[in-house]
Parts: structure tokens; C-alpha cells; sequence
């Protein structure tokens, strides 16, 4: 079991990752023209609010000083107060964590669901006219734009089929999944489309492999000969261009969920850019970084365990 | 007597999409019950190409069979239910076990797989059967190695469990394709031991496809040759070998290079100072390890001292892993010496690095292994020699060109090969244009570094052939490293033996081939396969019959 | 394959370059008796809520998206290939440096910081092109390293190392070249993310800036009229799916050609 030891030794790792990325939301906060002090409570505070905040985050003294308060602040779980909500960034993040969490969720597990079958037709009928579709719409389906693939599914499925709601959250389960259903749909079918091009050309690949040749040369069908030696090799990249690609998708839940007016994390941090409330900006920010960071070592940990080659 | 397997007037045709080319040429082989035959043929003979028709496995839609048959005891194979043959009548290993066994799962998967398939039987049952394979084929821990991968294994024991996989469903016929090439000598020999007692224990018949006569000579009980898509010659091994009748068969037993043969040389030069002087070099890399685990040391070179003089021919053999290569690259200051000295025309490569350098680069040359990956595949063989003269800055601009068709002409090239560009050339060409390049420079020393290991047998001969050559008349001195020791015996004077990054033996070709001081060394001469059919394999020696104990 | 990829590519080259020709209207005039008229023989694309004819307004999107595409690949793409081989070539702590800031770059979704950056920039197409270029090199950078670092082992790179080239011979003469063969696949893959990214920041409100037309805005203009007009969503999106797609094409084209696997 000594192949696992890493997961107890990689959050070491990330140590120096997650000092860049302390940095490199202190320094873009810091690097807004103007008096820091009203820039984080905004141009109406009082007097004593403002001599208040300049002592909690010192802002008198060097910058190197005024990071390791940033970050003893944050190690009290203190971000700074939103000057939109009037509450600390970091209670406001939790209550808009669910809606993007189930979106990235709900948009990987439907993204898998449609790109295995596709792929494996596609290259099991290599040069039919299945196997052509799906190329030309996996090709094509990379460079749709998740805010108008979205659009042309609330024009379809809600305003001429009125299947689904147009936009928004809802209180209950069965609402809440009613309303994830379309923006899930924009992100996997995205997604889909770059996971089916890394599935084929995997399972292409692994069709006219040795592997495949020597399993065929013991009398394996071609049902065994794909599914038992074809697709777990082809799996690894796959798994390895998902986690490549989980900095994209959530950046994809930024737009989707102003598509839809979804309540989450994205939809939050373009409303504090528009209306100038950086600590809200840099609190998502952080959270999204710290989050990529921890998908890709459960990639890591999902690697390993498919490829008993693999070490770490 | 009906043969086991007959092939009868097999041809294959490619279709391309506007061109169709005959691959397999009205193919007609043998093969009797409990027989080994042995299918020998060059790269692009299509002996490989046959095996797969065989099977019914053609790599490409492309590929057709458009006449003959195959017969299994006088019955026709059908090649819509070749599913039922493959594996349980005729079982097949290939060259690289390391590409054919599925990574991802266990050895002992891949066994039963077959088992539960085919015969039926239920999961406790295949594994037992499984671990009696194992231990068949000679795996000391088979319980342990059912539940291990691929990678946990040396080359030698993944083809042990690629033979083991194939044996699963009991078939009668075995065809190997070319099983023992990607294999060091001595781990060669025991496939082969391995193959032959399977063959007597399961009266197996096996066809074994390989573009070493040597390994036929030993093993087989029949050749047939095969070139371009046609058998040239079939028939008993003895009477083949001892007197062939094609013209093809007679070049390809002349290429061959016996250890019983060996080369003539001029005495070396022992008056002057020697060209290369090794003393202890040792060369140490730091291997895994990260930032809490402490790595371990590989000592790729240990320890070793060489007197190198000038116009002689060195041979330095040893199998994969012995250090031979990493000591080239540090004699030629491209790696880096963890201590010992490296002395080069008197000049002290630890101390004087920069001056020794600039001697080095201007005196001595090296050729490389895989002749395609050793040239720019972006410049043509023109610039690179071009380049090669300029940096060099002896040659004034003018005489660039006719000087490089002079190196082509050297090397046994015409000279419009200069436009040409490396994935346009052939491997023997490729590995022509790279000695031109090592003698651009217009070195005292070459090292070769296995430059004919990638090589068809003919095409070697060619490139020993020039290096004999090259040697003979000037003082050139040739550092020779190779695996293959009839090589050696035929070209060097002298014969470094290098295992586990010591050198164990140092001294003249005829002293070191016909009174190995160490036991290494014996197991290594009597490990290669020679083309006289009476010398058995393994000269006997009974150390080596044992399995390697690597897991 | 490349053909049609190509062909796709110039005709969009054309198209911006011949905007004020090809287009039958004024993208920006506003023509109040034609508001959301679906499309017809006049306005093949049909109106906007402003009365503007929407294939014009797609026509000199063309520019704007075009100048998006090109200028945020050859930033990132310059930077990434100075980093990349400095960094693949020296090695040690150049090296190291180079990859902690990849690292911390890459740990942030792209989309992410890019927004992070133009808060702070403010919104607008240049703001976009600068957080592109902090942003987008570091994909090439890590490409040209990984290139680099195994072009270094292969013979003829030693070789020319044993034959006394200088290191900036090798590096410029035999491992770049070599190297960059890869990267020309990667521009095109990355030229549909910096047209989406570009065209994404638009619709949230962050790029370009109405009434200029740029596919994105579009869409986004467009929102509060999906139930009525379907036309102003459908056509610049599908302006945007077109000109990625072509893109792809000549990225899949030039890998088949090249022999490079992705």
C-alpha cells in the first residue's frame, strides 16, 4: 500500500502553492489605485470604522506586515466584510458554496455519462457515419460558448417546450434539482465534447494496441477485448485532461451561473466586480484556487489507483 | 504424415487507396507435430505479417488474404470462427511483452481471463490452474506474481508470463514472434531452454519467427527463409544451413557473425601515451527520492581503470544495465564524473575541464544507437555535416560542400543524399550519415555506442564492414560498445566485459573469447547463439539455467 | 481537414477585413419601424430590439473577435516560449523558479483570475488583452519546457552536445525548432479558449463594451428578449462556433501533418 503514502506527504507539497496563491490575492486587492482602508469598506464608512480597520489590518505599516496580518485574519477565518452584504466574506461564501458545488458536480458526472457511449461507438465504428457525427460535433461542441449554448436551451426547453424553469434556485430538492438540470446540461455538454475527443483517440489507440492484439491472439471477443483492456487503459489520460480541465469548468460555472441567474459562487464574485467590493472578489478567488488545488489531488488519488504503474 | 499446421498458398495484398500491393506472396510452410520451425527473414520480410494472417489478425482493413489456406491437421481454418482457434488451438507470444500485457491488470487476470472464457471454469479453479502455469514457466513466487502487474518485472520473467498467458487454453501450436529479441543474451537463452522444454513436456509444435540465424541454428528442427513477401528457401536445418541453395540464404549465413571468427589488426601503439586513461571513475545518480523520502544511488560505474592507446579497437560488452553506455558519455565529458579521473591525451578532464573539452570536441566523435533519433530530423544530412565543419572552423567556406560529398563518399554514400532528410532515409543510411558526422570532425577517436543494435544482420555486416575499413589504414582509434559479442569478436582486437558497472574482464579478443577468467564471462560466450547447429544453447553451463529472481 | 479548416479561417479574415462592403447596414444604426423583426428576405438575420440589422452587426463582429483571437495567442504564445526554453534548457533554479509560478498561476481557474485582473484593470478590451498575456503564458511555457526537456535526452541533441556546438546553437538550432512543432498545434486548441474567454468576458460585461458589436455582447444583449426573438441569440453565437470550429480543424489538421499527438 506503500503507493498511497503520498496522499498523507502531497499536502506538504501544496504548502508553497498555497502560499502563491495567500500572495497573489493579497497582492491583487493591494494593487487597486486609491486609500485601502475605503476600498475595503467602501466610500460611506464612518471615521472610526476606518481608523478600526487600518489597525485590524494594519494598513500603516509595509506591505510585507500588513500579508501577515491578511493571513492571521484568515487563519481566524476573518476575510474582511463584504460592503454590498455587510457580512465577512468568508459566511457569505458558504452560503453560495452549494449551488456551484452541485452545478461542477451534476456537469462532470452528465459530461462522463455522454462522452463514454459516444466515444465508444465512434471508435468501435471507426469511418461510419455515427463515428463521422461524432467527431464533427465533438470538434465542434469545443468552441461552443457556455453562455449561448445556454441561452439556446432556455429558448428551447423553457420558453418554447416549457419543460424547465428559466432561471434561478429552488428551496426544496426537487425544485433545486428542476433548476440544475439546464445549467448542468451547458457545462457537460462542453465538457463532453473535449472528453469525447481524448476518449476516442485513447480507445483508437488502444483498439490497434498490443494489448488489444495479443488479447484477440487468445481468442478474447471484441466485447471483452474493449471493455476489460481497452477502456481501463484509456481511462487514465482521460481522468488526467478532466483534472486539467477543472480550472476551466469552474470558470465555465462563472458564466453558466449568470446565465441562469444561479445564487453561487460565480454569480457572487461579477456582482463584487461591478460594484467595486474587492474583498468579495478575493475571497472567491481564493476559495475557487484552494479548490482546484484539492480536485486535482483526488485526480492524483483516482490516478493511481487506475494505473498500478503510477507512482507518486 | 499430415502436418500439424499447413499454410498453403497464402498471399496477402495491401489496398491503399489507389495502389495495391502484394505483401505475402503465394506462401506455402509446414509446420509437423511437435516440430519447431523456424521462420527467419529480415525487417520487411513479412514474416510477422504471415503469423498474423495466420491468426486471422491483420493490423488494418487494408490488409487482405486473397488466396490460400491455412490447415490445422488436413482441416481448413474458417476465418469466421478463428475466435475459437485463437488461443485455445494456437496460442501466440510476441516480441515485446512490456506493449502486449495489459499494464493495468493483474498477471494472474490476464491468465484466467483465458481460462474462464474458453473452458468454463470458475474463478477458484482458473487460479489454481493459473498458479500452475506460473510455476511452469518458472516463476519462483507464482502465488505472489498472480496478484502482481507487469511492470513489477524484469523483461526476461514478463515474457516468461506473456508465454504462461498464451498457454492458458492448452493450445498445440505456439507461434513466437521474435520473443527473445528485446532480451539480454544470457535471459535470451533461458526463453529459448524454456520454449524448447514446453515443447517436449506439451508437445507443443511452435513457430518460431526471429532475424537471428544463430537462434534458429540452435533451436529449430526446420528453417525456411523468408524475404520480400516470398519463402526462398525451406527445409531441414542441417542441410539448409550446410548448404544453401538461394542466394539470399547464402548472404544472410555470410552475414552472420560467428564468435569463432575474428578479426586482423595492426599492433597498437604502446609508445606513446594512451589516448583515453580511466583511473577509478565512478559514476553515481541520484535516483527517486523527493522531499522527505531520501533517494537511492544508482552506481552506474564503479570503480573503473582503463588505458586506452591510440589506433587500437576496443570492444566494450555487457547487457542492458551494465554502465557500458554511461561510461562512454562520461569519457566524453556528457555526463558528469562523481569521482575517479578521466585522462584524455594527457589532459585531466576533472582538473582542466574547459581545455580537455575543447580537445575532446575536436579529436573525438561519437555514433549513436537509434540511427533515426541520432540526426536533427529537421535539417537535411547536407547541413548537418555543414554544421558540423563550420563549428569546427579547420574547413574554409569553399571547400564546406566538396568536402561533405567526400565524407559521403566515405561512408559509402552518394553525394545527393546531402539534400536528403533523416525520415526520408533508411536505418542503415541514417546510421552511414551519423558515422560522416562523427568523421566530419576528423577525429583520432570514435566511440560507437551499439550503433548497429537497431540494425537488420546484412546491414550490420555493411557497417562493421566500414568501420573495419576506417580502421585499417589510419591510426583511428574505435571504442566499440555493443551487446552483441560475435560482433565484437569479429571487429575488436579487444574485449572490455563490463556487469553491473565493473569491469570484470580487459584483455585481447582471442585471450577473453577462448579463456574467460571469470565465470560471467563464460556464461556470456556460451549464451550467444551461434549459427553451427551442434553447439547446444547455453554451452551447458548450468548456472545460468536458473530463472532470474527479480520481482 | 485543413482545407476546410483554412477555408473557414479566411473567410473570416475576409469578412472583417471587407466589413463595411459586406455588410447590407450600419451595425449601429438604429432603425426604430424594424425592432425584433424575425428574419426575412431584407434581414436574413432579423433585428434587434434597437432596430439594428443583426447580420451586420454579426459581419463586424468579425473584426473585433478576429483581433481577440489573434492578439491574445501571440502574447502568451511569445512570453510562453522565451520561459519555456529558458527554463526547459538551464534547468536548476531558473528552472525551479519558473515552475513555482506556473504552479500558483495554474492552481487559479483561468477564467478566475482573468476576472480577478480586469476588476482591477476595469472592464475593456485592452484590460483583457494585458490579463490574457499575465495569465495565458504559462500553458505554452509548460509545453515548451516538456518539449525541451525531452528533445534533451534524444541522440542528436548529445550528439551535437559531443561535437562542440555552442548552447545557444543547440538551443536555437536544435531543440526550438523541434519544440515548436508541438506549440503550433497548441495555438490553434488555444485560440478557440481565448476567443470563448474574450467573448465570455464581453457577455458578463467585462470586454468589450456597447454598443460596439462583438458576438458575446450580443448575446448578452439579447438576453431580455429570449421569449420574443430567438434570431439576435442564435446567429453571433453560432458566428462564434463557426469560427472556433475552424480553428480546430486546422489544429487537428496540422497535428495529423506533423505527427504530433496532443
Amino acid at each position: 500500500m506503500h503507493r498511497y503514502r503520498f496522499v498523507l506527504f502531497r499536502p506538504l507539497q501544496f504548502l508553497p502553492v498555497l502560499f502563491g496563491i495567500s500572495v497573489v490575492t493579497f497582492v491583487l486587492v493591494r494593487l487597486i489605485p486609491g486609500d485601502p482602508a475605503r476600498i475595503l469598506l467602501g466610500t460611506r464608512a464612518t471615521p472610526t470604522a476606518i481608523a478600526n480597520i487600518r489597525a485590524q489590518y494594519g494598513l500603516d505599516e509595509p506591505m510585507w506586515t500588513q500579508y501577515l496580518y491578511f493571513l492571521k485574519n484568515l487563519g481566524a477565518g476573518e476575510m474582511g466584510k463584504s460592503t454590498l452584504y455587510k457580512i465577512d466574506v468568508l459566511r457569505l461564501i458558504a452560503t453560495r458554496v452549494e449551488p456551484t458545488l452541485a452545478l461542477v458536480l451534476a456537469g462532470v458526472v452528465l459530461a462522463l455519462l455522454i462522452a463514454v457511449p459516444f466515444a465508444a461507438i465512434s471508435a468501435r465504428r471507426q469511418g461510419t457515419v455515427a463515428d463521422h457525427t461524432v467527431r464533427v460535433l465533438s470538434t465542434a461542441g469545443i468552441g461552443f460558448p457556455s453562455f449561448w449554448l445556454g441561452a439556446m436551451l432556455i429558448i428551447l426547453f423553457s420558453v418554447k417546450l416549457d419543460w424547465l424553469p428559466v432561471s434561478g434556485y429552488g428551496e426544496t430538492l426537487f425544485d433545486k434539482l428542476t433548476h440544475l438540470v439546464l445549467p448542468g446540461l451547458t457545462i457537460a455538454l462542453s465538457l463532453s465534447a473535449v472528453l469525447t475527443r481524448s476518449l476516442r483517440a485513447g480507445m483508437v489507440a488502444g483498439l490497434q494496441s498490443d494489448i488489444a492484439t495479443a488479447a484477440r491472439a487468445r481468442g478474447m471477443s471484441e466485447n471483452i477485448v474493449f471493455w476489460r483492456h481497452v477502456v481501463p487503459n484509456a481511462l487514465v489520460p482521460t481522468i488526467n485532461l478532466l483534472a486539467i480541465n477543472i480550472g476551466w469548468l469552474i470558470g465555465g460555472t462563472v458564466v453558466v451561473e449568470s446565465v441562469f441567474a444561479l445564487p453561487g459562487l460565480g454569480q457572487l464574485m461579477v456582482r463584487g466586480i461591478f460594484s467595486r467590493d474587492y474583498m468579495v472578489v478575493q475571497g472567491v478567488a481564493l476559495t475557487f484556487a484552494v479548490a482546484t488545488v484539492l480536485i486535482n489531488f483526488v485526480a492524483d488519488i483516482i490516478t493511481v489507483a487506475l494505473d498500478p504503474r503510477i507512482e507518486l | 504424415m499430415i502436418p500439424h499446421l499447413q499454410i498453403d498458398g497464402l498471399s496477402v495484398v495491401f489496398r491503399g487507396d489507389d495502389e495495391a500491393r502484394i505483401l505475402l506472396d503465394d506462401i506455402s510452410v509446414s509446420l509437423n507435430k511437435g516440430e519447431i520451425l523456424g521462420l527467419v527473414g529480415e525487417s520487411g520480410s513479412g514474416k510477422s505479417l504471415l503469423c498474423r494472417a495466420v491468426m486471422g489478425l491483420l493490423p488494418s482493413r487494408q490488409l487482405q488474404v486473397t488466396h490460400g489456406s491455412v490447415m490445422i491437421e488436413g482441416q481448413v481454418l474458417d476465418l469466421a470462427q478463428m475466435q475459437t482457434v485463437r488461443g485455445r488451438r494456437i496460442g501466440m507470444i510476441f516480441q515485446n511483452p512490456t506493449s502486449h500485457l495489459d499494464p493495468v491488470m493483474r498477471i494472474g487476470g490476464q491468465i484466467s481471463e483465458g481460462l474462464i472464457h474458453h473452458k468454463g471454469l470458475g474463478v477458484a479453479a482458473a487460479k489454481a490452474e493459473a498458479i500452475g502455469l506460473l510455476t511452469q514457466v518458472g516463476f519462483p513466487d507464482p502465488e505472489r506474481a498472480y496478484d502482481s502487474h507487469a511492470h513489477q518485472f524484469s523483461g526476461g520473467m514478463r515474457q516468461r508470463a506473456m508465454i504462461a498467458v498464451a498457454l492458458a487454453c492448452d493450445p498445440e501450436i505456439l507461434i513466437a514472434d521474435e520473443p527473445t529479441t528485446a532480451l539480454d543474451v544470457t535471459i535470451q537463452a533461458q526463453i529459448l531452454r524454456l520454449l524448447m522444454d514446453l515443447r517436449d513436456s506439451r508437445g507443443l509444435s511452435i513457430v518460431l519467427i526471429t532475424h537471428d540465424l544463430g537462434v534458429v541454428a540452435q533451436t529449430c528442427d526446420r528453417i525456411a527463409v523468408m524475404r520480400d513477401g516470398h519463402v526462398v528457401e525451406q527445409g531441414e536445418k542441417r542441410a539448409l544451413l550446410a548448404a544453401p541453395q538461394h542466394p539470399y540464404t547464402q548472404a544472410l549465413i555470410a552475414a552472420h557473425p560467428s564468435v569463432t571468427t575474428a578479426g586482423e589488426h595492426l599492433p597498437p601503439d604502446r609508445a606513446h601515451q594512451p589516448v583515453f586513461e580511466l583511473r577509478d571513475l565512478e559514476v553515481r545518480f541520484a535516483q527517486g527520492g523527493g522531499l522527505l523520502r531520501k533517494g537511492k544511488e544508482l552506481r552506474a560505474v564503479k570503480a573503473v581503470s582503463l588505458r586506452i592507446w591510440p589506433g587500437e579497437t576496443v570492444g566494450i560488452v555487457g547487457e542492458s544495465g551494465s554502465g557500458k553506455s554511461t561510461l562512454a558519455r562520461a569519457m566524453l565529458g556528457l555526463t558528469p564524473i562523481s569521482s575517479g579521473k578521466v585522462v584524455f591525451d594527457g589532459l585531466d578532464l576533472t582538473q582542466d575541464r574547459t581545455a580537455t573539452l575543447r580537445r575532446l570536441r575536436s579529436d573525438a566523435a561519437m555514433v549513436f544507437q537509434d540511427p533515426f533519433n541520432s540526426l536533427n530530423p529537421r535539417m537535411t544530412v547536407g547541413e548537418t555535416l555543414a554544421e558540423v565543419l563550420r563549428s569546427q572552423g579547420e574547413t574554409p567556406e569553399a571547400k564546406i560542400q566538396p568536402r561533405v560529398a567526400e565524407l559521403l563518399e566515405m561512408v559509402g554514400l552518394d553525394r545527393s543524399f546531402a539534400t536528403r532528410r533523416p525520415r526520408s532515409l533508411s536505418g542503415g543510411q541514417c546510421q552511414r550519415a551519423g558515422i560522416a558526422r562523427a568523421l566530419a570532425v576528423n577525429p583520432r577517436v570514435i566511440i560507437a555506442d551499439e550503433c548497429v543494435a537497431a540494425l537488420d544482420v546484412t546491414i550490420q555486416a555493411q557497417i562493421v564492414d566500414l568501420f573495419r575499413q576506417l580502421t585499417a589504414h589510419s591510426g583511428l582509434t574505435l571504442i566499440f560498445i555493443a551487446h552483441d559479442l560475435a560482433i565484437v569478436r569479429n571487429l575488436c582486437e579487444r574485449v572490455v566485459v563490463m556487469h553491473y558497472g565493473e569491469v570484470v574482464e580487459d584483455g585481447t579478443s582471442q585471450q577473453v573469447f577462448d579463456h574467460p577468467k571469470t565465470a560471467y564471462t563464460a556464461a556470456l560466450i556460451a549464451a550467444i547463439p551461434d549459427i553451427d547447429p551442434d553447439r547446444p544453447i547455453n554451452g551447458g553451463t548450468p548456472a545460468l539455467n536458473q530463472p532470474e529472481l527479480t520481482l | 481537414m485543413l482545407v476546410a479548416g483554412v477555408g473557414i479561417l479566411a473567410a473570416f479574415v475576409i469578412l472583417a477585413f471587407m466589413a463595411p462592403y459586406a455588410a447590407p447596414y450600419d451595425p449601429i444604426f438604429q432603425d426604430g419601424t424594424a425592432r425584433l423583426m424575425a428574419p426575412s428576405p431584407a434581414h436574413p438575420f432579423g433585428t434587434d430590439n434597437f432596430g439594428r440589422d443583426v447580420l451586420s452587426r454579426v459581419v463586424w463582429g468579425a473584426r473585433i473577435d478576429l483581433q481577440m483571437a489573434v492578439i491574445g495567442v501571440v502574447f502568451p504564445f511569445l512570453i510562453g516560449t522565451v520561459v519555456g526554453t529558458l527554463a526547459g534548457f538551464f534547468g536548476g533554479w531558473v528552472d525551479v523558479m519558473f515552475m513555482r509560478i506556473i504552479d500558483v498561476v495554474l492552481a487559479f481557474p483561468f477564467l478566475v483570475l482573468m476576472l480577478s485582473i480586469i476588476s482591477i484593470l476595469g472592464p475593456g478590451l485592452s484590460s483583457f488583452y494585458i490579463a490574457m498575456a499575465l495569465v495565458g503564458w504559462v500553458s505554452y511555457a509548460r509545453l515548451i519546457r516538456a518539449q525541451i526537456l525531452v528533445l534533451k535526452t534524444q541522440d542528436f541533441a548529445v550528439a551535437a552536445a559531443s561535437l562542440g556546438f555552442s548552447r545557444t546553437r543547440i538551443m536555437f538550432r536544435h531543440l526550438l525548432p523541434n519544440a515548436l512543432a508541438g506549440s503550433l498545434v497548441f495555438v490553434m486548441s488555444d485560440a478557440v479558449l481565448v476567443l470563448l474567454s474574450g467573448a465570455s468576458i464581453s457577455y458578463l460585461g467585462l470586454g468589450v463594451q456597447p454598443p460596439l458589436a462583438e458576438w458575446g455582447v450580443m448575446v448578452a444583449e439579447a438576453q431580455g428578449f429570449m421569449t420574443q426573438a430567438w434570431w439576435i441569440t442564435l446567429f453571433p453565437g453560432l458566428a462564434i462556433v463557426v469560427l472556433a470550429f475552424g480553428f480546430s480543424l486546422t489544429g487537428d489538421a496540422l497535428a495529423d501533418l506533423m505527427g504530433v499527438r496532443e
